[in-house]
């Protein structure tokens, strides 16, 4: 049964690859080109896994447990994570998919990212995390704290989302160039051709819905999840503990080398060794990911887009703080960065 | 009108476009710029942001594995 875990992760990492799926550009560029395409295809994502969601509770194949919100921890967590992710260039998905494409710099962070979310879940600072989250408020979900069903929210944000999908295709748009094609038929729509954002964002919500009932069948009641899993390996690798050996752990494997497929039969697969300042930001970046993502109580995947669809408080707030995070990040190193910063990135200009 | 190349190989995304917008602003208009790069993300990002603005995309090719060209006209 750990297996579906690592086929539903192959089919994840072939599609966040191929559908160029980055969390860290969705939020980013809300701040750094003010367009929002792609934190609507995200929250379209919340959107559809929320009425998946609804209907397997309704159906009782799942009934995942709420927590009181820890309010302090889910503030400071998603800050620190909206931020690094910046710095890592990409967030835990994002991470673990670049992984797949071969880049050296992905697979620094990611490796800090397990470290340190290990650090804070297992080990020296386990008890500075289990303090942190236990200072809580009486809130769980939206939908107790208003005392209605959570169908109410489910329409009102599939609403609010479809009206925001429409309002995007609307606008006319004018045709953007693409690679020639070199394949036909279904290898050039899997493996050459652009897919449009809201077309990726469907097939991820499905396979984040089908992760629900997979994982649940394991003994592990919840859905897609990256920092916990990432944690668990790095612990594994230290500790030889095979208790840590769950269904998210095989989903992790299986992004990896779903991506690596896809990057691979692309022709999107080089082994790319990064810069100095580069290698630096990586390991800051991981770093900050798994001491952030510890205390929120996920990353991008499990806060934002999963218990979001869920609407717990911890998952709407670390939303909402991990935007503000990157929107942070951006201002320092993409839209004001310093001269000195800037200096070493000048574009190396030449006339042909 | 001239030709200018950028080259971002081993620059991460947002860093391509970034530098993409900056030059494009230093450049007069009818003038090309070339952008290599090897940020996969790029290949969707650089297209869309010149089909936003409105320049035309006159060449548009991969240079070997995870290695792409892009041609965009100051327009």
């Amino acid at each position: 049964m750990l297996l579906t875990g690592l086929v539903l992760g192959a089919a994840l990492g072939f599609v966040l690859q191929r559908g160029r799926f980055c969390v860290t550009g969705a939020f980013r560029d809300v701040f750094v080109a003010r367009k929002t395409t792609w934190l609507t295809a995200f929250v379209l994502v919340i959107a559809v896994q929320a009425v998946g969601v609804a209907a397997l509770e309704g159906l009782g194949v799942i009934s995942p447990a709420s927590d009181p919100l820890p309010l302090g921890a889910v503030v400071v967590g998603s800050l620190i994570f909206g931020y690094s992710i910046v710095l890592a260039a990409g967030c835990a998905t994002g991470t673990v998919y670049r992984s797949g494409e071969g880049l050296v710099g992905s697979w620094i962070a990611l490796i800090f990212y397990g470290a340190s979310a290990g650090a804070m879940k297992y080990g020296v600072f386990a008890d500075l995390t289990t303090w942190a989250r236990s200072q809580t408020v009486s809130l769980t979900t939206i939908h107790e704290t208003l005392g209605i069903s959570s169908w109410f929210l489910v329409a009102g944000l599939l609403a609010a989302t479809l009206y925001a999908v429409h309002r995007h295709l609307s606008v006319p748009r004018r045709p953007v160039a693409t690679l020639p094609p070199r394949r036909t038929g279904v290898a050039h729509v899997l493996l050459e051709k652009r897919w449009h954002p809201f077309a990726t964002a469907l097939v991820i919500s499905v396979i984040a819905i089908a992760a629900w009932p997979l994982s649940t069948a394991t003994g592990r009641e919840a859905g897609l999840g990256i920092t916990t899993p990432a944690a668990d390996i790095a612990t594994y690798v230290v500790t030889a503990d095979t208790e840590l050996i769950d269904w998210a752990v095989f989903l992790l494997v299986g992004i990896v080398l779903g991506s690596f497929i896809a990057a691979k039969a692309s022709g999107e697969f080089r082994i790319r060794v990064p810069d100095a300042t580069t290698v630096l930001r990586s390991i800051a970046g991981g770093i900050g990911m798994g001491v952030g993502a510890a205390l929120a109580g996920g990353c991008t995947i499990g806060a934002a887009m999963v218990a979001t669809a869920q609407f717990s408080w911890e998952g709407w707030l670390a939303f909402g703080f991990m935007l503000l995070g990157t929107g942070l990040a951006a201002k320092v190193y993409i839209i004001n960065p310093s001269r000195a910063a800037a200096g070493d990135r000048a574009p190396a200009l030449t006339n042909a | 009108m001239s030709t200018h190349v950028l080259k971002t190989d081993g620059q991460v995304c947002p860093f391509p476009l970034v530098e993409a917008k900056a030059t494009i602003a230093a450049i007069p208009i009818g003038d090309e710029l070339v952008i290599d790069f090897d940020c996969t993300q790029a290949t969707e990002a650089i297209p869309q942001w010149a089909a936003d603005n409105g320049y035309p995309v006159t060449n548009f090719d991969r240079r070997g594995d995870a290695s792409w060209t892009i041609t965009v006209q100051k327009a």
